[in-house]
This record gives structure tokens, sequence and C-alpha cells, in this order.
């Protein structure tokens, strides 16, 4: 299968990461199998839940509809680049305190989004902050936590470490 | 629900994408943005045997205003027309467009040519098109022809294109500064593929009479369509309420859309009328915004 | 950073323990599980709904490179035991099927083949190489072909798609509606529905490499349960074979039998509950004798078997289920039996399309409702006849039936309904399984609701007027149910609904509807009240069915203090989105004297955890595990200050914990920490250091128990162009009890509002008319989005009360009641054009035809036909189900009888003894 395989050269969470995998898996197979960031979860496979929502070159992206070899040269940034349970992000320190998520599962898509958007637009108004978010489906909260936490997270300036 | 396997292919300059395209013809698929293409491969509906990746050829991602032509190459992504100020000024109804396009997420990756080759009759370019008058430049190895968009779309997913041929370019008139636009579509859902879908575009004439009408509607049939009835209708009269209302039910006769899950066949039709309706008002409210 | 009020967690918003975990992408879900040498499995499905397996041919599946395994039906038929249903209902008929389809499949994505490879990708590409020849059979996609005689029976043995009838009246039925100066007909439908958590179904089947013990990771609501499936359903042994082992073994099953016989005796209600369904259990033997072999074999083996070879299931984070995980799925079956036979480890996550086809579908109920009311809008009796589609195979261990008993029971709500006859006619189907969608009795709070409106406009009431006067108020407590279930003084309902019209100035609504019509906008509001057993009135689940409290009504948990000092709650939920590792360690925080982050909440573990076959569901969390912490935190606190005044040489009523710091009132310098009273207590009683230093377990039968209600009031706006309608306004007002964190609260309501949005105006797992699926991708199946969902408005109500553990349940009353008071408002806005609207899902297109704006179509999915006419439904033609029923070979029948009799003497030995007679 030598020649189904593929050179990727990709900067992961700021770190430049050389693989060599097949060219049949997707981005958000080799983030979560072959390096091991298990945070970008996938729901649907096929672009609608928007769970698997990474950072591509500072844009949101599904990584389920991206061969990781169509990454080959580009910026990666999933949800374990943003904060860590000691230090949370502004956006998740937000989320925690406003009970953003309940089972959590669409959690890294959402805040890879909402960090993506508060990097392109920094002083969204809730109306964008909806039809942003319209792009990633939540089945537990009815939304209502999730729009609240991008409101805190505005609120306390979030926007300037997106 | 995992990707079958293929071959992949990066070709470094367009003629070598060409070069590929004429070797493997029906066994390979041009791969832009992969937005349409990967999830129908993920669900074993499409299986090349080639993917011929294009979307880093950097000599097809450029929007281009020349000899009264917008010009989109077939790299530029969605997110690239829907910022463009070019796009907005000189082909503000491709403009209008862009938002109802799936999600952001969707628009950052997607190409419009990718979309307009994939030739989904629910999808929005391919009606923008079709109103617009735009063209195709369409390049094979030995050569390369311009289709201009009323000829492009043969039925569903299907576009006038052989197996060896790239869709290039996407030309898009310049925009006649006094035309009004409009596009609107009803989804079950925001950011859903549009039950019923409209790009319309009027002009006016010196005194005030309609001196062109386009009408192309999406999710209507197994193509984008005009509906010349209507459009006849328009022409040579004074935009009002109530000739409108007459060119609604003209195109709500005219249709024989698909029912399905989402809309029957008479909800589509009626759809037809509501928004031929609030397309015209909306596009006649605009006549002269472009200047 | 302390979250308490006053030094109190419960009824604060304390932010979630787990969240730091999940928001940081460190979260455990089940797909995050990877095992070194873990293999991967990918299921062939049919894309058939109904037809006979005449072939398959694996060969070039099993040749491909990567491949590891392929094991098809006929395996699982040599390797496995059956799957039984449980259910005793009198002339229900259960069938008996494997994890893989055998000879015939029964709906469109039915497991043929199970693949196990190196990776998911290969697996998939296997199952493309296996050569399947199915043989098509006319499919049923709905009651009325369920009910065609014409049509062949999905199941040979049920002789009829009718799988189950029943009738039951409670109060008097007769004189109700000789008294009643109108009998009021309606039909109402709900369509199919789907749970569709966000997280699809997964586990992995991991086999210990030394003891070759089955570890199955599982993203399941109930690991017990989930447990003792697989210990029932796996590694299938002869009768025989288990009878020599336990013949030269006693000591093996002797434990097994003695803690069954204790947890009987313990229990008597469920002998008599067990004695009660014996004739119907007879029943079903009678028409199906090989049950008695399937059931001999797998209750043996199960004896048999040495106890640490009983699988172990472990669930860590879970994303979402909402009933979906909380049944046995047969590709978990089919899994562990490939890995056993690998004795490797393998993982199957299912996709998006697997878990809309066959993942748990819902709600197909038709009710046809007759109520007798008085001229002045008094309710004095129903008569309804509920029509289920359970689709083609049942939910193990819970099926179509039991909900059904519970919509039959629920059926009054909190309304004086005097008289009720509840008859129930169960199909069958080519369609998904029927599983339970939060809520899964709401179709009696849609139905009820729906025809209070209908009654109060055929007699000219107003619809706030007609509920006031027929819903039982504080004045008439404690009343009870016609169909049985108290209600105690505590059930508000009506207080929620006269608060709610206060909020909703529900006086003013006519005016402003009709001062809008006239500015051409239309607009409506809708009213829903709802009651639910969260966790009910004692006993509930006896009403339900009986015996079956004894099982389910008791929630076991454990608190310890461990050696080095740190506390820890063990709890049989497994949460998925509840946020149990924050509310449980809140309620015993408070109790001991701790900072919540101090407590531990430990789950999803069934080598740890304390047995209970009910797991997550039911709404049953915060008022049976919230209670039982509080119960095992009380003790546990007694233990350590025992232990502590010795220390200190006090009183033990004179020692007060204050954040974590245990010491004699008034002098707070002098104290002990609980290292040192764990170090203490593990020198008093030295032990296993896995027990802790204090153990406590403790039982919660939900005490007084009680009831959830509340009252909703939707608004919405429809566009009569597009037929798009949106929700301006949604307000809940709910009594809920104490809550032990109103943030978790509110967000319950919120999800399960969504739901009931989603439900009705988008989400439909719609199959046409020939039973195909068409609502296998997320582009088909619609899951509202922020821009659909409104905000919801929450007014908390708390009756006063003194009672332990005043908590209970709102993980599905958001559900319950959203589409009773969206549709009621949808009408409300369309009643001047005429619409009526007995069906729940109202997308756009349905809007227009229901207002007269567009011409309807026939929809596919058909009702059962009308009753009242049900005489002139031709008998079926006896030949022609002959025809379809497979033969059985003379030699054949003659060895099922064999074995049928000679088990049928060795079991009922062994279940003399199992029931503890000589």
């Amino acid at each position: 299968m030598s020649d189904d395989r593929c050179e990727v050269t990709v900067t992961v969470n700021g770190e430049e990461r050389s693989l060599a995998v097949e060219c049949r898996r997707t981005l958000a197979e080799v983030l979560r199998e072959d390096l091991g960031l298990t945070g970008t979860h996938l729901g649907c496979e096929h672009g609608v839940c928007g769970a698997c929502t990474v950072a591509v070159d500072g844009a949101a992206a599904r990584s389920c509809l991206m061969l990781a070899v169509q990454a080959d040269g580009c910026e990666i940034e999933t949800v374990e680049s943003l904060g860590t349970e000691e230090k949370l992000h502004p956006i998740q320190q937000a989320m925690w305190d406003e009970h953003g998520f309940q089972c959590a599962f669409c959690a890294p898509g959402f805040l890879m989004t909402v960090y993506c958007l508060l990097r392109e637009n920094p002083a969204p108004t809730p109306e964008e902050i909806r039809e942003e978010l319209s792009g990633n489906l939540c089945r537990c909260t009815g939304y209502a936590s999730i729009l609240t936490g991008v409101q805190a997270a505005l609120s306390r300036g979030a926007a300037a470490d997106a | 629900m995992k990707i079958p396997r293929f071959t992949y292919h990066r070709p470094a300059t367009e003629e070598e994408a060409l070069a590929m395209l004429t070797e493997f013809g029906e066994d390979a698929k041009v791969l832009a943005g992969g937005q349409s293409l990967i999830p129908l491969m993920a669900l074993r509906l499409s299986r090349p045997a080639h993917l011929i990746d294009i979307g880093g050829l950097r000599e097809l991602a450029a929007i281009r205003e020349r000899s009264g032509t917008v010009s989109v190459g077939a790299a530029v992504r969605h997110v690239e027309v829907e910022r463009s100020a070019l796009v907005a000024r000189a082909a503000p109804l491709a403009a209008a467009a862009m938002p109802h396009i799936g999600h952001g997420a969707i628009r950052n990756r997607g190409t419009a040519c990718g979309s307009l080759a994939h030739a989904d009759p629910a999808a929005e370019l391919p009606a923008v098109a079709l109103a617009a008058g735009a063209s195709f430049v369409v390049r094979r190895a030995s050569g390369e022809r311009t289709v201009p968009a009323s000829e492009f779309f043969l039925g569903y997913l299907t576009c006038d294109m052989g197996p060896d041929e790239l869709l290039v370019e996407w030309r898009l008139p310049t925009w006649p500064v006094t035309a009004g636009w409009s596009v609107q579509e009803v989804s079950r859902r925001h950011g859903d593929f549009a039950l019923l879908g409209m790009a319309a575009m009027i002009d006016t004439d010196p005194v005030g009479r309609i001196s062109t009408a386009a009408l192309s509607l999406f999710g209507a049939a197994s193509t984008p369509i005009r509906v010349d009835a209507a459009e006849k209708l328009l022409t040579g009269e004074p935009p009002s309420a109530a000739l409108f209302d007459e060119a609604a039910e003209i195109v709500k006769g005219q249709l024989d859309p698909p029912g399905d899950l989402h809309g029957t066949a008479a909800y589509r039709k009626h759809l037809g009328a509501v928004l031929t309706r609030r397309c015209l008002s909306e596009a006649a409210g605009r006549l002269g915004a472009a200047a | 950073m302390r979250e308490g009020l006053a030094g109190k967690y419960v009824g604060a918003k304390v932010r979630r323990v787990e969240d730091r975990r999940l928001l940081t992408g460190r979260g455990r879900y089940i797909d995050d599980l990877n095992l070194p040498d873990m293999a991967h499995a990918a299921f062939l499905r049919s894309p058939y709904p109904h037809a006979h397996i005449r072939r398959v041919d694996i060969d070039s599946a099993r040749r491909m490179a990567g491949v590891f395994l392929v094991l098809t039906g006929a395996d699982m038929a040599r390797l496995t035991n059956p799957f039984l249903g449980m259910m005793a209902l009198d002339g229900l008929y259960d069938p008996v099927f494997y994890a893989l389809a055998t000879d015939r499949v029964r709906v469109v994505g039915d497991p043929v083949a199970i693949v196990v490879a190196e990776s998911r990708r290969v697996a998939e590409d296997a199952c493309e190489l296996i050569d399947v020849e199915y043989e098509p059979i006319a499919a049923i996609a709905n009651m009325a072909q369920a009910m065609d005689p014409m049509r062949p029976p999905i199941w040979p043995r049920a002789r009829s798609n009718v799988l189950w009838e029943d009738s039951q009246t409670y109060g008097d039925v007769e004189v109700a509606f000789a008294g009643a100066d109108r009998v009021i007909r309606e039909r109402f439908a709900q369509h199919r529905q789907s749970n569709q958590p966000m997280e699809t179904r997964g586990s992995v089947a991991e086999i210990d490499p030394v003891s070759g013990e089955l570890i199955f990771h599982s993203a399941t609501q109930s690991a017990h349960s989930l447990k003792w499936s697989l210990a029932f359903l796996l590694e299938r042994t002869s009768v025989w074979r288990s009878i020599r082992e336990l013949a030269t073994n006693r000591e093996k099953p002797r434990k097994f039998v003695v803690g069954a016989r204790a947890f009987i005796k313990s229990h008597p209600d469920l002998r008599t509950a067990t004695k009660s369904s014996q004739p119907a259990m007879l029943k079903q033997l009678r028409r199906e004798p090989k049950r008695i072999v399937h059931l001999s074999e797998a209750l043996l083996g199960l004896l048999a078997k040495d106890p640490s070879r009983r699988p172990r299931v472990l669930a860590q984070d879970i994303g979402g289920a909402f009933g979906a995980k909380g049944l046995v799925p047969r590709e978990d079956v089919a899994l562990a039996t490939a890995a056993l036979q690998l004795g490797r480890s393998v993982k199957w996550i299912e996709d998006r399309n697997e878990h809309l086809m066959v993942g748990g579908q819902a709600r197909e109920e038709t009710l046809d409702i007759d109520v007798a009311v008085t001229s002045d809008g008094t309710i004095l009796g129903l008569k309804v006849h509920m029509t289920m589609d359970v689709g083609a195979y049942p939910g193990f261990p819970f099926n179509g039936a039991f909900f059904a008993q519970m919509v039959k029971v629920m059926m009054p709500g909190p309304y004086r309904i005097g008289a009720l006859r509840f008859d129930t006619t169960i199909t069958a189907s080519n369609k998904g399984t029927y599983v339970p969608y939060r809520g899964p009795w709401a179709a009696e709070t849609w139905v009820r609701e729906r025809m209070i409106d209908v009654v109060a406009r055929e007699l000219g009431i107003g619809r706030a007027d007609i509920r006031l006067a027929n819903m039982i108020g504080a004045d008439e407590l404690p009343a009870a149910m016609v169909t049985g279930p108290p209600l105690d003084v505590r059930m508000s309902a009506r207080r929620t609904l006269e608060e709610a019209l206060r909020v909703a100035d529900f006086d003013s609504w006519d005016a402003i509807r009709d001062q809008a019509r006239s500015e051409g906008r239309i607009v409506g509001m809708g009213l829903a009240t709802f009651i639910e057993a969260a966790p009910g009135p004692p006993k509930f689940f006896d009403y339900i069915s009986p015996g079956f409290s004894a099982l389910a009504g008791v929630e076991p948990a454990h608190a310890v203090l461990e050696v080095d000092g740190s506390l820890s709650v063990i709890t049989q939920q497994v949460p998925h989105g509840q946020g149990h590792e924050t509310t449980l360690a809140q309620v015993a925080a408070d109790e001991l004297g701790v900072a919540v982050e101090a407590v531990r909440v430990r789950y999803g573990d069934s080598s740890i955890t304390p047995f209970s076959l009910f797991g997550t569901g039911g709404s049953r969390s915060a008022a049976m595990a919230g209670g039982v912490v509080t119960v095992a935190a009380q003790e546990l606190r007694q233990r350590v200050v025992d232990i502590a005044s010795d220390l200190m040489e006090a009183s033990t009523e004179d020692i007060v914990i204050e954040d974590g710091h245990i010491h004699v009132a008034g002098t707070p310098a002098i104290g002990v920490s609980f290292a040192e009273v764990a170090a203490e207590a593990v020198r008093r009683r030295p032990g296993s250091p896995s027990d802790g230093a204090i153990r406590v377990t403790s039982e919660w039968d939900g005490g007084a128990g009680g009831w959830a209600q509340a009252t909703h009031v939707c608004w919405v706006e429809i566009d009569l162009d597009t037929g798009l309608v949106t929700i301006p306004r949604y307000v809940v007002v709910e009594d809920c009890g104490e809550l032990i964190n109103p943030a978790i609260v509110d967000g319950q309501i919120r999800g399960g509002v969504a739901q009931g949005i989603g439900a009705v105006l988008y989400e439909r797992a719609a199959y046409d008319g020939d039973a195909n699926f068409q609502a296998g991708t997320f582009m088909d199946f619609l899951i509202p989005t922020a821009m659909e969902i409104p905000d919801v408005e929450i007014h908390h109500l708390q009756t006063p009360s003194d009672i332990f553990a005043n908590y209970r349940g709102v993980g599905e009353g958001g559900m319950i009641a959203a589409p009773a008071a969206l549709t009621n408002a949808i009408e409300d806005a369309l009643a001047h054009l005429g619409a009526r609207i007995t069906e729940q899902h109202l997308p756009p297109a349905r809007i227009l035809e229901l207002a007269g704006v567009i011409e309807a179509e026939a929809p596919t999915e058909v009702g059962p036909p009308d009753y009242s006419a049900a005489a002139a439904v031709p008998a079926p033609r006896p030949s022609l189900i002959r025809e379809r029923m497979p033969t059985l070979t003379p030699a054949q029948a003659q060895a099922v009888r064999r074995t049928a009799t000679s088990v049928r003497s060795g079991a009922r030995r062994f279940a003399d003894r199992y029931a503890g007679r000589p």
C-alpha cells in the first residue's frame, strides 16, 4: 500500500509534525489517532455537526471534511491548544462559569468556532454569534448556555486571547 | 463511514493537473475544497480511483477583473468571494448568495468553482451563474472552451465537462450599475440546502421600465432554471407589486419541482411564487444601488 | 473558590467538577480509548427492509489483507445465546433473535456480518467484499400495513404483525360515558423520532492478555445492566456441559444462588409478581418451545460460569444518550464475541449513518381518544386506544410494551379523571428499534393537552378555564390517579399553571392575537401542564409492571473515607451530561462539611460500583442518587465523628466539621484532619486498602418520592408564505422541589425544550411506504441549531416541605411538555383558518397544508384503521401465513421436541432450587 501513503508536514498547536499517512485519512483521524489529540471529536463524519472543528491557518474548518494531506503546510490549532486544566483559556473559563455544556462532546468544536470567530471579529453582535454558532450542533443544552458563555467571554476581553 | 482507497495526486501546475486528467479521465476526480466530495466519499457514494488536488494551485486562486468580467479562479474559496470588495461591487448577486452557502467553516474550505462543477441543483451558485449570464472556462490539455451558464448545467450533479476537463474559471459579467439584485431561499434550518431558492436581477431603462429581468431558481429541478415566461412578462413594464404578483403566478405555474422528505412538490411550487415576489421586491429596492 | 451559599453547596450554581477536563479536550469518551494491539470492527448491514438471506459468502473478505475475523449470524447462533424478551405480558409475542441476522433481515441496517480488521477503514473495505444473496419480502412500513393480514409476518411465530393487544379499565367507564353531555373524539399521531446524542454508541471489548477476562468499555447508561446482559448472552454453553460443570463444582454457583435467594427474600413483591406473570411466560413458551432451550442454556451457563469470567463493564465520559444508550446493542454482543474469539481487543464506534438507521428510534404512536364531558367542560372519563409501532427488533431488556404501560398509567396526569379505558395495540414494522427517548411516555401529555384544547374549542370554553376546572388543586390532596399512583400534597401542577397564566398574562392573549391578525401577522400561544414521576410516589414502578419496583426502585451508593483521608462517593449512576460528579459531590459535601472539590464521585465501573440494573435514566438521579448520597454521607459523617471524638476525647455531639476541618465546637484551633481519622480507622480495622478506611453502603427507596411538574407556555409566529414557524417567547414554570444546582436544572429544562421543538418542527426518522429509510444523514435528520432554538424563560416554584431529600427530577420534563405547548400554539395561530393539529410533526410544508395555503399530499406514515370499524377488517388468511412459516424437517422437529422435554425437567429442578423451594 505504499503508493497509498502521503507525506504530510503540519504545524499542530505550534509544533511541526511530519507524518506518512494513508492518503484517504481525514485530518480528524490523523489528529486523533496519530497525534493523540482526542479532543477533536467526530460526531457525524459528513460535515454537519461541527464537533470536529479545528482552526486551519486561523480559520475554522471541519477536520472530517479535510484529508490530512490537504493540511500539508498548514498551521492547525485544536482545542488542546487553548488552555490547560490548570489554566483555562478565557473562552473555556467563561464556558465553565456559565455552565456552557452538558455532555460536552460538542464542546471542542464550539470552542474552536468561537476562538476563530473572535480572532476574525473581536466584537460580534449577539446575532452574529448565533449565526456563526449555527454550524455546530449541540443536543444537550438548547444553546442558551453556550451563547451566554460567548457573551461572558467577550465581556471579559477573550477576543484579545483569540 | 470511512473514505475508500484512492491515489492522491498533487500537481504543481495547472498544466500538470490537466495532464493527469488526460491520463486518468473517468477514474479521476478533482479535489478543490472537498466540502461536497469528501462526505460523498465517506458515505462511499463516490469512489474515484484518483484524486487530483488543485487546492494549492496559486495560479488558480485569484479573483480578477478584466475586460468587463469578474473572474473567479478554480481554487478560490467561498470565503474569499464573500469578502472580496471586487465581487461586492462588480458581482453583487454572487456576493449576496455567499452567506446562504453552508456555514462559515464550510465556506472557509469550499471553493466556488468546486460548487459550480458539482452542479447540485439545490446549490446557490449555479443559479447565480445562470441569472448573471456567467460563463465557465473549461480547459483540457489540448485546449480550452468557454461555456455559457445556460448550456453548462445538464442534469443532477452533471455539467458540460468531459472527464479530462477542468473548470478553471468562473466569469461573471461586470454588474450593470443600475441593476437591482436579490438572492433568497427557504430552507428547513439555517444553513441547509434550499427547499427552493431564487437568484434574481432586474434592470430598468431610463424611463423606469424593466429592461432586463432574470429569475433563476435553485432546488426546483435537476438543474438551476430560468423562467422565461415570467421574465418576458416583466420586460418593458414598470416595476410594481401587481406586476410582481403576476410574475409570481407565472413562476408557480411553470414549476414542476420534485417533492421529498423536506417539502412536497406543491409546497415548492408555492415557494416559487413567494420567492418571486420577495426577490423582485428586494431587487427593485436595489435598483441603482450598485452605482 | 467557595461557591456555596452560606456554607451550603446544595442550591448553589456550583461550577461543574467535570468541566476542566471536558473543556480542554481531555475527556475520555469511548472513541478516545486506544489499547495496544486493538483491532477495529465494522458491520455489514442490510440494504433491504425485509428479505430472506439465502447465502452469505465471506471468503473474499476473510482473505483480504488486514482482516482478522469475519462472523455472521450463523456464527452468532453457534457462539452466543439469543436475545430473549423478558416482558411477561399476557399474549405479547416477544421474539427470539441473535446479534447478527441469521435467516432474514428485518430492517434497513440490520447487521449481517461483523468484520474485524487492523483499522475501521479496512474493515469497511472488507464489508464490501461480502456477498449476500437476499430475497426481498414485502415490507411492513406503517401501522396500516402491520394490520394488513395479507402482509407477511416479520416474526413468523407471531403469525401476525400485531404483537400485542390489551385492554384495561380503571373506574366506571360505562357510567362516565353514559352521563356525558358530549363525547368528543380525535386521533393524534406522533411520528417516529430519534434521540441522536452527539456521540453515537460505541464500545471497546478489551481482552486481558493474561486472564482472558473481558473488560467491556462502553458508552452505556447502565453498566450493571450491560454487564449482566453480556454475561447472559455471551459464550453459549450447552445445558449438559453446564450441568456437568455445576455437578463437579457446586461451590461455583453457590454464591450466585445464595445472593439471588437473598435478593428475592428481601423483595417479597418480586416473588408475587413473578408468580402473577408465570401464566404469560408459560404461554410464550408454548408458542415458542425453543425459548426454554435458550433460557436454560443461558441461565445455566451463567450459573456454571466462573464469576471471575463475567464481564467487567467500564464507562467513562459519555457524549449524551437521552435513552439511546440504556439498552443492550446487538452490535455489542457481536463485538464481544469477536474479541473473545480473537483473544484481542476490538473497538466499534457506530457511525452517524448507523446510529440514525439502527441506533434507536422512538415515539411512533397513534392515539385515538374519546372524552366524555359535560357541557360545562367537566371531564368525566376517557377512552384511549394507543397503537405503537415498535419497529422490528425489540429493545433488550426493555421493549416498547414496557413504555406503553407507562403511557397508560400516566394518562390522567394531574387532572380529575375518574374513569379510563386504555387499549393498547403493538405492531411490528421493518423499522428501527423502539427505544426510550427522554420521557418515553410523553404521548400521554401531548395527547391529553392537545385534546383539552380540542374539548375547549368544541365547547366554547377558554383553554385556561377548562384546565383550571379539571386540574386537581392543593385543597384536594392527597389524591390518587384513577390508574393507581397516589398524588401527594406536594403535587403542584395547578400552581405551576396559575403562575404560568400570570407570567404569560394569559387573559390579554386573545386580544393580542386578534390585533396581530388584523395586522396580517399570524401568532399563537399554547399551554401545556404535566406531571412526571421523578421519582414518583413509593413503589411507582409497580403500577407500570408488578414487581418492578423491587428490581429498580432502590438506589444504592457507597460513601468512602479513603486511607489517605480523601472522600469518595461511588454511584451506580452513569452520568452522560447531567453533571453528577458535581451534584452528588455538592450533596455529600454539605453533609460532610467539606469543600465540593474534596469529594470525588466515582462511577461507571461495574467492579466497584454498587449493583443496580437501572443506571441513569427516568429523571431519577436527583431524587434517588441525591437521596442515597445524603443518607450515605450522613452515616459516613457519624462514623468519622465517632472516631474523631475518641481522638479528641470529646463528646460526639460537640464535634463539628467545617471546611474540611474536624474540631470541637467553639475551639476551631484544636482539631483533627480526615487523614488522621482515616489512619485511626485503618488501625482499628485493618483490611483491604481498596475498601478505604471507612466504607458506608446505603440504599434509598425514594422515601416519600413525589412528582415533578411544570406548565409550559409557547408563543409562535407563523409565516404563511413559507410555513416557517418562529418562537418569539417560551416560558416554563416548574416545581421540582429543592434544586441541587440551579444551573444544571435550567440546562436540563432548556435542553429538553429544544428537543421537543426539534421533534415538532424539524426531526423525523422517516421511512418511505416500502420501509426504506429516508433520514440516514444529518442533512435529512434535522437537529435544530442555535438559530432555531429560542431563549427559554424559566420560573421556579417550590412547594414548601420538610421531607427528607426533597429533590425531584427534571431530566425529561422539558421534552414531555414542549411538543404539547408548541402544537397548541400552532393550532391557536391557525384556528381561524380551520386548521386542526392532530399530528406532532409540523414541517413548513405541512403547516401550509393545514392552513389551506397549499394542497395536501398523502403521508407515508399511515395509522391504524378506524377501530370503531375494526369488525370490517378481513380475518387473516391462515394459508397465506403458513406459506411463509419456516418449515422444520421431521428430524429437526423431533430434535427440538426432545431437547425441550429433557431440558424442561432439568430446568424445573433448578428453578425450584433458585426460588428456595425444597
